[in-house]
């Protein structure tokens, strides 16, 4: 590395619990990696690299949901070392799908998984969003979140700007991709209900969306939640495939929905 | 005005002579029953049976995404690298209108070259159409057309009667005149004229659009306006479909290792949430009812006083293309004092039951 590395932005990436899938989009970047390399210090990433320094920072990008106690203290080192973090990818943002079950859900799945087990060194957690134990200054979605969302996020942030985030749910790609719609044929696509950036990648290949960007801003879940009903699918139905990917932030509006559909 | 005739079988040699080095687009079946305009060299692949694409044909001139700009620190330069010599083939009467209404658009005030660049480099080479349920363009007096095409290819069956409708037309035909047939005979105008009448007989739908911009006006808070935005997705759908939708948003992308900014222009729709967002958070329009009301305006109502007609030209595409069947057709009925069979007027009688 240059010698003014000082000069460079320093960043480090770091995964909690998760796929690893937004780490590996990274080192997918293949014809941009020399540069993002040249672009910026990077100081921490244990997917490409074995010299890791876990010093001060200008930007941490925080991939995976806080499952661990070891992960929450590790989480609030990262805040208090960084001046801009980054949730990066859907677990960290929503929590992702370990996050979609309620507290007391993940306690039988737990004792149904690991038993009595006693675990010597860390705890688990319920599952949650890193916002959940520490201020987050910028939210990139996805799952895992596309080359273009990073790529234009890493430049604006060497520029000093902040990212432009896709502010529009998946069918104002998949109307531009002129698909032919899925909701209207009657397949549960939840598409006007998820942030885009994928590229409509799932409807183009007219599979309906899951939802795997976490919900768009401003979505519509009542509507749809009755649409598809009448549609002839059933609460249960259209409640998992809503909650699959939305960890945490959907509780909310089930526990509201629940009172009223009563 | 000077009218030929073309056998079937002389189409595609025509098409051939024209096309040189242009880019032809023209309608294509996609999956199941929906078209759309894409660009072909096999002209195999042309299919005219159709009633209205996915997308208007205006995506061909301002396609969703393009650059508009290159910008460093000193300077900027145009890019107008999208802009090239089109053919449009088989667009019918609302489209052709609608571009027309988009040329009065682009050109008042203040021109958008983009637009205009990409128009003075296109021929357009209308053809004839058969409405079904959703087609509103009798209402909006769009389905027939006297401007705004070079070509217009009525069909007759064998034959095509083609209108040639500016000098370029002309001259597109004299590249093959042995391709056409100067005299109609009293058959021909028979069965041109026979069609006519059924057509305008096929439509089903009725609009009043004439009295659109008063019942606007006075249902402007109407409870209408709460039970569509309680229904509405937000998913910008109707807005993207519409041929005469227009606005955009302009987007900064540096690239990576070099010191300039791609100056992107992108589609925008003003039903979406983000689009009435403000630096600093705030949103004007934050309530889905009030932006379909901004909708509904635009169509319904603003356009007649500044232009003399509606902005709708009735191409059903939002008919066909909203989930919650939020639409031009059961909004103008509904304003019109009827009681609409649709998914927005179900819902809110489930959620207020
Ligand atoms: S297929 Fe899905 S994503 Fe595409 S427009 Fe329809 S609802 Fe939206
Ligand atoms: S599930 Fe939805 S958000 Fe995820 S890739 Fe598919 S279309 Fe995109
Ligand atoms: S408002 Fe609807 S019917 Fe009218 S032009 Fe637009 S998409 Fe077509
Ligand atoms: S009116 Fe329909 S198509 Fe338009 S934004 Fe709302 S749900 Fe989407």
């Amino acid at each position: 590395m240059s010698k003014n590395n000082d000069k460079k932005l320093k960043i480090g990436i770091y995964e909690l619990t998760g796929c690893a899938g937004d780490g590996l989009l990274i080192l997918d970047c293949e014809m941009e990696l020399v540069d993002i390399f040249q672009a910026a210090d990077i100081q921490s990433f244990l997917m490409a690299k074995s010299d890791n320094i876990d010093g001060e920072l200008d930007i941490a990008l925080v991939e995976g949901s806080v499952s661990t106690e070891r992960e929450i203290e590790e989480l609030k080192d990262i805040r208090k070392r960084a001046q801009v973090v980054v949730a990066f990818g859907l677990c960290a943002t929503h929590g992702g799908i370990q996050a979609r079950f309620s507290e007391e859900e993940w306690q039988k799945n737990l004792k149904e998984v690991y038993g009595d087990i006693e675990m010597s060194h860390t705890k688990a957690v319920h599952s949650k969003p890193i916002d959940e134990y520490i201020d987050v200054d910028l939210y990139l979605p996805g799952c895992p979140v596309s080359k273009d969302q990073f790529l234009n996020f890493l430049v604006r942030a060497l520029g000093g700007s902040p990212p432009e985030v896709y502010p529009n749910p998946v069918c104002v790609t998949c109307k531009y991709n002129e698909n032919d719609c899925l909701l209207l044929k009657g397949i549960p696509c939840l598409g006007p209900l998820t942030a885009d950036g994928c590229g409509a990648i799932c409807p183009n290949h007219n599979v309906p969306c899951y939802g795997c960007w976490g919900p768009a801003e401003g979505a519509n879940f009542t509507s749809e939640f009755y649409l598809l009903q009448e549609k002839g699918f059933d609460m249960e139905a259209i409640k998992k495939r809503m909650a699959n990917y939305s960890g945490t932030k959907l509780q909310e509006f089930f526990e509201k929905f629940k009172k009223e559909s009563q | 005005m000077k009218i030929v005739k073309l056998k079937k079988d002389n189409l595609f040699p025509f098409l051939e002579a024209i096309k040189g080095d242009a880019e032809l687009w023209a309608p294509v079946k996609k999956d199941d029953a929906k078209h759309t305009f894409q660009p072909v060299d096999d002209f195999s692949q042309i299919d005219l049976d159709y009633t209205r694409t996915i997308l208007p044909p205006r995506k061909i001139l301002l396609p969703a995404k393009f650059n508009m700009y290159q910008a460093s620190k000193s300077e900027f330069t145009s890019d107008f690298s999208h802009i090239s010599k089109k053919i449009i083939f088989g667009i019918h009467p609302c489209d052709i209108h609608a571009f027309l209404t988009m040329d009065k658009f682009y050109s008042y005030e203040i021109e958008d070259p983009y637009w205009l660049e990409a128009r003075k480099n296109l021929v357009l080479l209308g053809h004839s159409c058969w409405p079904d349920e959703n087609c509103m363009c009798k209402s909006t007096n769009t389905h027939v057309v006297e401007e705004g095409y070079d070509l217009f290819f009525t069909d007759l069956e064998d034959t095509y009667v083609v209108w040639i409708g500016s000098s370029r037309g002309d001259d597109l035909i004299r590249e093959k005149p042995e391709l056409f047939e100067e005299d109609l005979t009293d058959t021909d105008i028979q069965k041109f004229i026979q069609r006519r009448e059924n057509r305008d007989k096929a439509f089903t739908t009725e609009i009043n659009f004439a009295a659109m911009p008063d019942l606007m006006e006075l249902k402007y808070n109407d409870a209408l306006w709460e039970k569509l935005g309680d229904a509405c997705l937000a998913c910008g759908s109707c807005t993207n479909v519409c041929p005469t939708c227009n606005c955009y948003n302009v987007e900064d992308r540096p690239v990576l290792g070099k010191d300039f900014s791609n100056i992107q222009r992108c589609w925008d729709a003003c039903t979406l949430e983000n689009y009435s967002g403000v630096a600093g958070g705030e949103n004007f329009r934050e309530k889905r009812a009030d932006r379909l009301k901004l909708w509904y305006t635009h169509k319904l109502q603003s356009y007649i006083s500044k232009y003399g007609k509606p902005a709708c030209v009735g191409c059903g595409r939002c008919v066909a293309t909203c989930p919650v069947d939020i639409n031009v057709k059961t909004v103008a009925q509904s304003l019109d004092g009827n009681e609409v069979d649709s998914f927005w007027d179900r819902l809110s009688k489930e959620v207020t039951k």
